[in-house]
C-alpha cells in the first residue's frame, strides 16, 4: 500500500507504479537496461565474430546489470531462492536466463580465444542471451493491473531496442579498437533496420496502448502530451531517434567509415540515452485502475 | 474450503474501527496498514455520492502475486488465504507491481518508530519484538489474521462465527458491516449474501476472482 497517497485517490483516480521507480525502484529500471544491453551486445558479438563485443556485453551484463538487480533486492543474499518459480514467475525465468547466459557466453569466449569456438555453445548461448534480452519486457507484460505494460508488444520492443542498443555498442567498441572498416558497414546495416523498427514498433505501441482502456489512454496521455512530454519529445523522439537517424542517413551517403568518429559516438550515446529514457517513461507512466468501477470516474477529471 | 470477506457498503460509515485495530492488532510501523477505509467521493455537483470503500487484501483465487512471487514467499493455502513467508522473500517486490488492488506493502524500516528521534516505545518494542514481529525489507500484507483462526480452530471454534476464529476487522466492526467464511459452502453467510444481494468483487474484469465481495 503505498504511504505517501490521500487515502481516497487511490479509490477514484489511476495511481502511478511507484515501487520499480522511485527510491530504491531505480536501481531496477538501470539493472533492466543494463543486462539487456549488455545481452545485445553479446548477441551481435557472436554474429560480427567480435571478441571484444562478446566480452564487455558479457561484464554490462553479468557484472553492472547483475550486480545492480541484486543491490535492489532486500534480501541480496537470498538471491539465488529466486530461481525455484520458473513455472510461474518471470523474474524466476529471467535470472535463470541470465545465468545460462554468462555461462555459456564465458565458455563461447573462452572456445574462442582458443580457437576452438563450438557452433553448439554459440547457438545456446545466443539463445539465451536472446531471452535475457527480453524476459524484462515479458515480467512487466505479465502485469494485467497496468495497461500500459500489460501489452505483447512490450517484450518485442524491449527485444528489439536491446540488440539494437548492443549494435550500437559494438560499433563503439570496433571505433575504439580501429575495426570499424570491417565491422561498421555491416554493423551499420544493422542499426539502420533496427531503428526503424524500434520507432514503428513505438508508435504502434502507443496508439495501441491508448485504446485500451481510460487508464491505458491516461499512461499514454501523461507520456505524449502531459508531464513527461519534454523527456519524451527531447531526450526520446529527438535524441533518441532524430539524431541517430540523421547520421545514419548522412553515413548511408558517405560510407561509415568516413564519418568523424565524434558523430558516430555522439550518435550511440544519444540512441542508448533515449531507449534509457524510454524505459523510464514506460516505468514511470504505468498507471493502475482505481478501485471503484470506471463508469464511477472521470477520466479527464484524473489529473 | 475458501475464506471470503461480504462487506456491506450501506451499513459501513466509515468509523476507521476495522483500519485501526487491525494496525493495533498487527503492531504496525507507521504509514503501513493492512486494511484501510478509503472515503471520497464521485459524480459532479448537484449529483455528488459520498463512497466509502473498506480495503484490504483480496486473498484472490487467481492471485497475480502468488504467480508473480519468484522465490515461492508469497503462497496459497488450502483454505485461500494467500500469505507471505517473510523468511523466503527476497524484497524484489515484483508482488507489489502485480497487485492491482495495491495491498501489498515494503516493510523497509522495522524500527521506524511513531515519535520520531525518540526510539520506540516499550509498547512499540512489545508489538514488534513478541506480539507480531516483521521481517524488514520484505513485502508484509493482510493475511485474515490466520494465526488467530488457526488457534481458534485448534479449540474447536467455528470460522466466521466465534469471535476467536475471526478476523480482527471483522470483530471491531460495530455495524457488522463485515462478514467472514466459507465462499466454498452455499449455505454459509457470505455465500448467502453474495447471492441474496447481488455482491460483487473489484476489478472481476481482471480475472484474479478476489475472495472479498462487497455489497451495494
Amino acid at each position: 500500500m503505498q504511504a505517501n497517497m490521500k487515502p481516497f485517490e487511490w479509490m477514484v483516480k489511476p495511481t502511478p507504479q511507484k515501487e520499480w521507480i522511485e527510491r530504491r525502484g531505480i536501481l531496477l529500471w538501470l539493472a533492466f537496461f543494463f543486462i539487456e544491453l549488455g545481452a545485445g551486445a553479446f548477441f551481435v558479438g557472436t554474429i560480427f565474430k567480435s571478441i571484444e563485443a562478446m566480452l564487455v556485453g558479457w561484464l554490462v551484463c553479468g557484472v553492472i546489470g547483475g550486480g545492480i538487480h541484486i543491490l535492489y533486492l532486500g534480501h541480496p543474499f537470498r538471491f539465488w531462492r529466486m530461481v525455484s518459480r520458473p513455472g510461474s514467475s518471470w523474474i524466476s525465468r529471467g535470472l535463470i536466463f541470465v545465468s545460462l547466459f554468462l555461462i555459456f557466453g564465458l565458455i563461447q569466449m573462452i572456445m574462442v580465444q582458443a580457437g576452438g569456438a563450438s557452433p553448439v555453445v554459440m547457438v545456446l548461448a545466443d539463445l539465451f542471451a536472446f531471452l535475457t534480452i527480453v524476459y524484462g519486457g515479458f515480467a512487466m507484460n505479465f502485469v494485467n493491473g497496468i495497461a500500459l505494460w500489460n501489452t505483447a508488444l512490450l517484450p518485442i520492443i524491449y527485444g528489439v531496442s536491446g540488440i539494437w542498443g548492443g549494435a550500437g555498442l559494438a560499433l563503439g567498441i570496433a571505433l575504439a579498437s580501429g575495426e570499424v572498416s570491417t565491422l561498421g558497414p555491416s554493423l551499420e546495416e544493422w542499426i539502420r533496420l533496427l531503428l526503424v523498427a524500434y520507432a514503428f514498433l513505438l508508435a504502434v505501441y502507443l496508439v495501441s496502448v491508448r485504446y485500451t482502456n481510460p487508464t491505458g489512454r491516461l499512461s499514454v496521455q501523461s507520456i505524449i502530451f502531459g508531464r513527461f512530454k519534454a523527456l519524451m519529445w527531447l531526450v526520446v523522439v529527438l535524441l533518441g531517434l532524430a539524431l541517430p537517424m540523421t547520421i545514419v542517413v548522412i553515413s548511408f551517403n558517405t560510407g561509415i567509415e568516413n564519418m568523424p568518429a565524434g558523430a558516430l559516438y555522439l550518435s550511440i550515446f544519444c540512441e542508448l540515452l533515449g531507449d534509457l529514457t524510454l524505459r523510464y517513461l514506460i516505468l514511470k507512466g504505468g498507471l493502475y485502475s482505481p478501485l471503484i468501477p470506471s463508469s464511477a470516474y472521470s477520466p479527464s477529471s484524473a489529473f | 474450503m475458501r475464506l471470503g470477506m461480504v462487506i456491506d457498503r450501506k451499513r459501513c460509515i466509515g468509523c476507521y474501527s476495522c483500519q485501526i485495530s487491525c494496525k493495533a492488532a498487527h503492531a504496525l510501523p507507521p504509514d503501513v496498514f493492512f486494511g484501510r477505509v478509503l472515503v471520497s467521493e464521485t459524480g459532479t455537483y448537484p449529483t455528488v455520492t459520498k463512497q466509502i470503500l473498506p480495503v484490504l487484501c483480496n486473498h484472490c483465487k487467481e492471485a497475480a502475486c502468488v504467480k508473480v512471487c519468484p522465490t515461492g514467499a508469497t503462497q496459497k493455502r488450502e483454505d485461500g488465504i494467500v500469505y507471505v513467508n517473510s523468511e523466503e522473500c527476497v524484497g524484489c517486490r515484483y508482488c507489489i507491481v502485480a497487485c492491482p488492488y495495491q495491498m501489498r506493502t515494503y516493510n523497509s524500516d522495522g524500527n521506524k518508530e511513531y515519535w520520531p528521534g525518540q526510539g520506540l516505545t516499550e509498547l512499540e518494542r512489545v508489538g514488534r519484538e513478541i506480539l507480531y514481529p516483521l521481517e524488514p525489507n520484505t513485502v508484509i500484507k493482510c493475511n485474515f489474521c490466520m494465526e488467530k483462526l488457526d488457534e481458534g480452530l485448534r479449540k474447536g471454534l467455528k470460522i466466521g462465527i466465534d469471535r476467536e476464529a475471526t478476523p480482527t476487522c471483522v470483530n471491531a466492526c460495530p455495524v457488522k458491516a463485515r462478514t467472514f467464511g466459507d465462499l466454498d459452502d452455499p449455505n454459509s453467510n457470505v455465500s448467502k449474501l453474495i447471492k441474496e444481494r447481488k455482491g460483487y468483487p473489484l476489478h472481476s474484469e481482471l480475472g484474479t476472482e478476489p475472495s472479498v465481495y462487497y455489497l451495494d
